[in-house]
């Protein structure tokens, strides 16, 4: 810690400096975003942010709150789309293919592109129902034997197969805090998204809960993309290969999270991460 | 600031001003528990004089005196020329058998005033009666036979005591108190239970009236009022809160349905008057005409309550289904209708259950004409159970008062009926996690 407030003075880029520190591109990018704006209305949230998101990489981005990451993150699924007079503007391409556009059906990119909401959200009907419902809309079934082994590998991937195998009839939302965002998971990871979106995951859980869910980020980011909003950057230094920091709208610095944690570049950042402010 | 403000209250001060305001919270607690249960002991008690006093009145409707008469079935009265033709056995008089049976039991009676009185005993269907009978089984012709027959209804308020006061018995009355009293000491008289009252339409004969022709007719409207009125609203509060963009133009229509929710429903009568029956030519009277009146007044309610429980359903759930890429309409109609389900029921139930009991708008479309014949269709003419009520409370005769409360307690009956189907289905949708 002394080392890094010592060596505040050294940033090249101070608190004024308002564009992206960092290498905001990747070698091998599943999602490019370039000039993304998104108003609220006058209020300009979120501002020409440009950054990459790396195939099988789980990059976290953090910033105090209010700063839009959760905005940002809701441009990459287009849920954004679901605020009436909430306005993105700029590019987002998925594998090459624009998603920003009004011509874009959200269905299958939502299919593509899951979510992980800050509380779990449960449908209030049974375990497997919750897991089953993904994949029988966009039928990707054709019979129920194959529907069963759609959900019992989704509930293993999302390593609550275990605890819930022998409940499956039983509601969701009977399950611990923890159980039920990995059922949240086990639900999202069912219709074989290429991206997992998670926001604060791990807010509403305790320690041990938030350890396991780490740790199945980790196995998850073998098979899946993956973008996590976090408030503790312990969490971020842990799960994640990137880190991206928000503040007021602006993507301030973006990096190896190795990178950003131990050698900020920009003033913000630093003071951040070190917990003056946040 | 002043440096006072900085410095920390002592516990035991705190301590004393929290007590000191002690007494009087609980006092303000004890005083609202208390009003809470004076108001609901005095609906109960309100509750409880109408229902005994409506039950009182008309539980003795659902009974009706028959006396035990030895029919001799003469064949020269029924059919002298002995061909058993049906048409013959039909026209036939029946009153005369019985007049003839009830002048042997009274053989002293002879002055013209007490014979006319004697002829009025028994009631209007035991011609029916008897002629039904013959008709069944013409091998009774020439025999003789104890047969139960239903007594006129002024006879039949006498002996259910209805009549008792002394001050309302005339000559008459007490001739036929005394006629009675001989015959229950032959043990001639028994009450049985009014079928009639329950399977017959409409009548001037008070024993002859029955409520089978308004439960009909308000089954009949009430099933045009709820399948129009429940998939409209539904789908028009759906649309309004899930799909319609928010501007002027839904806003001008969330002001006006709230208006009509407000607009007295005889006003929906004349509406129904002028565009139904003047404009498009429907048949007047008729359940189609009535239950879409009621549609019309109910339609609002049901919009109302449906949106209202559509927007009580938490969002995380919209946004779940969003999140794994379900439709709009897969997350109106997999998650959050079953949600709103509950809501939507209460709002229906208030809804029908305000179109079972409603008279005015029906008076304006024809509904309160006197119908003998049980409806048929959706458009033939019809009443309903509250015209029904009101029709009957304004006749003079005696036995029509007890029917009217009869009548009551089955307009409340079909209404237990209709919310216990509604809180089934309610139940089946309520959250059970
Ligand atoms: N639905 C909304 N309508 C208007 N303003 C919003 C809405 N959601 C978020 N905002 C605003 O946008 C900014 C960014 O919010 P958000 O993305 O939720 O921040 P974070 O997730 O980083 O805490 C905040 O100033 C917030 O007030
Ligand atoms: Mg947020």
């Amino acid at each position: 810690m002394t080392k890094l407030e010592n060596s505040t003075m050294e940033r090249p880029f101070h608190r004024e400096h308002r564009s992206t520190v960092g290498t905001f591109t990747s070698d091998n990018p599943r999602i490019v975003c370039r000039s993304v704006d998104v108003y609220y209305g006058e209020k300009h949230a979120v501002q020409n942010i440009n950054i990459d998101v790396g195939r099988h990489q789980v990059i976290a981005l953090i910033g105090p709150s209010g700063c839009g990451k959760s905005t940002f993150l809701r441009c990459l699924n287009r849920m954004n789309d679901t605020i009436p007079d909430c306005r993105v503007t700029g590019d987002i391409s998925m594998d090459g293919i624009a998603i920003n556009g009004p011509e874009v059906d959200v269905v299958p990119l939502r299919a593509q592109v899951g979510m992980v909401f800050q509380k779990p959200n449960p449908f209030p009907k049974s375990i497997f129902e919750n897991v089953a419902y993904g994949p029988r809309i966009h039928g990707l079934a054709s019979n129920p034997s194959d529907l069963e082994e759609i959900v019992e590998n989704s509930l293993r991937r999302a390593g609550l197969w275990d605890e819930v195998k022998d409940r499956l009839p039983q509601p969701g939302t009977g399950l611990s805090g923890g159980q039920q965002q990995r059922l949240c998971i086990a639900r999202t990871i069912a219709v074989n998204p290429e991206v997992i979106l998670m926001d604060e995951p791990c807010s509403a859980l305790d320690p041990i809960a938030t350890a396991k869910i780490e740790q199945l980020i980790d196995e998850l980011r073998a098979l899946y993309t993956i973008v996590i909003v976090t408030h503790s950057m312990q969490q971020a230094a842990r799960v994640s290969q990137r880190t991206a920091f928000f503040h007021l709208g602006h993507l301030i610095e973006v990096g190896e999270t190795a990178q950003v944690f131990t050698n900020p570049q920009h003033q913000l950042t630093e003071e951040y991460i070190t917990g003056r402010f946040g | 600031m002043s440096d006072s403000s900085h410095q920390p209250l002592s516990r035991g001060h705190t301590h004393d001003i929290v007590m000191a305001g002690l007494a009087k919270r609980r006092s303000a607690e004890k005083r609202f528990r208390l009003f809470g249960l004076a108001s609901i002991v005095a609906g109960l008690i309100f509750l409880l004089v109408l229902f005994v006093s409506i039950i009182g009145n008309g539980y003795s409707a659902f009974t009706y005196a028959n006396v035990a008469l030895d029919i001799t079935f003469d064949q020269a009265v029924i059919d002298p020329e002995g061909h058993r033709n049906p048409g013959t056995l039909a026209a036939a008089d029946y009153d005369t058998l019985w007049k003839a049976s009830l002048e042997k039991l009274f053989p002293d009676v002879t002055g013209r005033q007490q014979k006319r009185a004697l002829n009025a005993f028994m009631g209007f269907s035991a011609d029916k009666r008897l002629k039904d009978m013959v008709i069944g089984d013409p091998s009774l012709i020439g025999t003789t036979k104890t047969v139960w027959l239903p007594v006129d209804d002024t006879i039949d308020m006498l002996i259910k005591g209805k009549l008792g006061k002394e001050e309302e018995l005339n000559e008459r009355h007490l001739l036929d108190q005394a006629w009675i009293k001989t015959l229950q000491d032959q043990n001639r008289i028994r009450s049985s239970f009014n079928r009639e009252f329950f399977t017959n339409g409409d009548s001037r004969e008070p024993e002859a009236a029955g409520i089978w022709g308004a439960v009909t007719g308000s089954a009949l409207t009430l099933l045009i009022t709820i399948g129009l009125s429940l998939p409209i609203g539904i789908a028009a509060a759906i649309y309004l809160e899930e799909f319609a963009p928010r501007n002027r133009w839904t806003d001008l229509i969330e002001v006006n349905i709230n208006n009509l929710a407000a607009v007295p429903s005889i006003v929906f009568g004349l509406l129904g008057l002028a565009v139904f029956i003047n404009f498009f030519g429907l048949p007047r009277s008729s359940p189609l005409v009535g239950g879409l009146v009621l549609t019309l007044m109910t339609l609002p309610v049901i919009i109302i309550a449906a949106r209202s429980a559509l927007k009580s359903v938490p969002p995380s759930v919209r946004e779940a289904a969003l999140g794994i890429g379900a439709s709009p309409v897969q997350m109106v109609f997999d998650h959050v209708l079953p949600l709103a389900v509950p809501g939507i029921m209460t709002g229906a139930i208030i809804g029908t259950a305000r179109a079972l009991g409603e008279s005015a708008p029906l008076l304006m479309i024809g509904m309160v004409a006197f119908i003998v014949d049980i409806p048929k269709t959706f458009t033939s003419a019809a009443t309903v159970l509250p015209v029904q009520i009101y029709l009957w409370a304004d006749s003079p005769e005696r036995a029509f008062n007890e029917r009217t409360s009869a009548a009551i307690m089955v307009l409340l009956a079909f209404l237990m009926i209709m919310n216990g189907f509604a809180v089934y289905v309610r139940r089946r949708y309520e959250r059970r996690w």
